[in-house]
């Protein structure tokens, strides 16, 4: 069957290779047949233990809330960009300048600035205290740490902008002008031209993008370490914990959280794939 | 009037707004420096100033002989060593996958994308045991290892970009020619490269110089990196270092980007 496969996949297939033996060892991990406490017969404890455990689910619905919350703003941001300042303009410029200036900022220097800025004793609760509207740190809404799960949404979409940005306006500045100019011809208003004609197509080129900026936010270890709260907990955190967990049965159960990470990648993937064929060409 | 046609595209919104939206985009890129900047000089910082009592640069002059210093040595030894190895394996492998067509085109990205994709926990959870097998796990080595994975699989999507659009034909040129296979990789295809391998190199050691998860998991902290360090220094509550080391984490990523655009206006790749 592997003769069929051209070479070149092959060579993909072992690019990849860690990423299938992860599940292969994952799957077999969490049905106690490897890794740590492992026996020769396979028992679906672990499993079962994971899969019915509200905090898995928790955990997992939290983190794909985060991921959402932030990629929809920070997609939002970067379309809005290449729309409003799309000429040769100096302003122009220095927009998009600002706008993907921090992309080479690591994430966890992104989460540790929104530690400094919105924790309730960071700079925002101290400027708040000098305009007189808080008394101490206590009156200062807990956006670091609470369910809401605000500094890090926030973390992640600044993090996330710039990468849509330098996205949102290659394609902008790709998008065939010919359509736009029609539109406006037949009398089209700039901001009619702008939502019929300019933001479908931005979309749908920045869409494989947002796709993974999704599955890059929905796995960031460093900003959820550092931002997210202990219940929900955020599906990578959790997974660290089980990993280090004293219990050996637990650690099993790490994996079965991480093959549930590893799926939501794997959808993710497939999605990049199937939008980019779909859509790839709207755009040049 | 103004007819349809020659109204200008970017009056989307007017300009006070556009104003307010520049204004927004100022403060959010440049206030988080800033703010790290005055974290890592400030003497004391104590609620609720707004601004440190007193400037310092004791955390700055203890970065040489100190924990920070020696895991910034450790952080770009590792991220070089990664870069390297991420691009001489990417290399062949995105120009053997822009030979690609259909379906089987997208299959092999989607696999190259895999690592790239993966939580790095969940990708940890499966190199700590190729490690462990290979008997290189908690060590400098294992942990190379594991950024080389992920790093493998962003570079060689760029150079799947880099070879689909740039084509064969000088390749097969050099080759009607007389030219053999290492003759045309060393005579035309890498000297023609020069500008994609830089930014794949920078990309690469971008990734091993940030990564936190698999330093962690793989290498269960027998190296400390530059992040690992910044990471628990602002758990700790050691601010001022702690910004000292995320200045320090920003440092070689805007160098790298600032390459990367000196590249790019020459192609008109990227906004300017």
């Amino acid at each position: 069957m592997l003769r069929r496969v051209p070479f070149p996949v092959l060579l993909a297939m072992l690019v990849a290779t860690p990423v299938l033996f992860g599940v292969a060892y994952s799957a077999l991990a969490v049905l106690g047949i490897a890794g740590a406490g492992a026996s020769a017969v396979a028992d679906s404890d672990r499993l079962f233990s994971v899969l019915t455990d509200r905090t898995t689910w928790r955990a997992t619905g939290w983190s794909l809330y985060v991921a959402f919350s932030s990629t929809a703003i920070a997609a939002t941001a970067a379309g809005a960009v290449a729309l409003l300042f799309p000429t040769h303009k100096r302003s122009d410029r220095f927009a998009r300048s600002l706008a993907t200036l921090p992309l080479p900022v690591p994430h966890l220097v992104a989460a540790a600035t929104a530690l400094f800025v919105l924790s309730q004793s960071g700079l925002l609760a101290r400027v708040l205290h000098a305009l007189g509207l808080i008394d101490a740190p206590a009156n200062m809404p807990a956006l670091v740490y609470d369910a809401g799960g605000i500094a890090l949404i926030l973390a992640l979409a600044w993090k996330e902008l710039p990468f849509l940005a330098v996205v949102a306006i290659a394609l902008r500045a790709g998008i065939a002008r010919d359509l736009e100019d029609a539109a406006r011809t037949l009398g089209a208003s700039p901001r009619t031209v702008a939502r019929t004609v300019t933001w479908p197509l931005l979309w749908r080129g920045l869409f494989p993008a947002v796709i993974a900026t999704f599955v890059f936010a929905f796995g960031s270890f460093e900003s959820a370490v550092l931002l997210a709260p202990i219940d929900p907990a955020a599906l990578p955190v959790l997974t660290m914990e089980r990993f280090a967990d004293p219990l050996l049965a637990r650690r099993g159960e790490a994996y079965g959280l991480a093959l549930i990470a590893l799926g939501v990648a794997a959808v993710a993937v497939a999605a990049h794939e199937v939008t980019r064929a779909r859509w790839g060409s709207l755009v040049r | 009037m103004m007819p349809p046609a020659l109204v200008p595209q970017s009056r989307v919104l007017t300009s006070p707004w556009r104003a307010m939206a520049i204004a927004a985009l100022a403060i959010s890129t440049v206030l988080p420096f800033v703010i790290l900047l005055l974290q890592s000089f400030g003497e004391s910082w104590r609620w609720p100033d707004v601004l440190p009592s007193g400037l310092t640069g004791s955390a700055w002059r203890a970065v040489a002989g100190g924990s920070l210093g020696r895991a910034a040595v450790n952080s770009a030894a590792l991220g070089v060593a990664t870069a390297v190895a991420a691009v001489c394996v990417a290399l062949p492998v995105g120009r053997s996958l822009a030979q690609l067509q259909g379906a089987w085109r997208h299959v092999a990205a989607a696999l190259v994308f895999l690592p790239v994709a993966a939580p790095p926990i969940a990708l940890g959870a499966g190199l700590q045991i190729v490690t462990l097998w290979l008997g290189i796990a908690s060590t400098s080595v294992g942990v190379w290892f594991s950024h080389t994975v992920p790093a493998i699989g962003y570079v060689s999507l760029l150079f799947l970009g880099v070879f689909t659009s740039r084509g064969t034909e000088a390749e097969e040129a050099a080759r009607t020619l007389g030219a053999s296979t290492w003759h045309t990789w060393t005579m035309v295809v890498i000297p023609s490269l020069r500008a994609p391998i830089t930014e794949a190199l920078a990309i690469a050691f971008l990734i091993s110089w940030t990564q936190v998860a698999l330093t962690l998991v793989v290498g269960g902290g027998a190296l400390r990196t530059l992040p690992l360090e910044v990471l628990t220094l602002v758990r700790a509550g050691q601010d001022r270092p702690a910004a000292v080391g995320a200045l320090l984490l920003i440092v070689p990523a805007i160098a790298a980007l600032a390459a990367l655009r000196l590249g790019a206006r020459r192609t008109d790749a990227l906004p300017t």
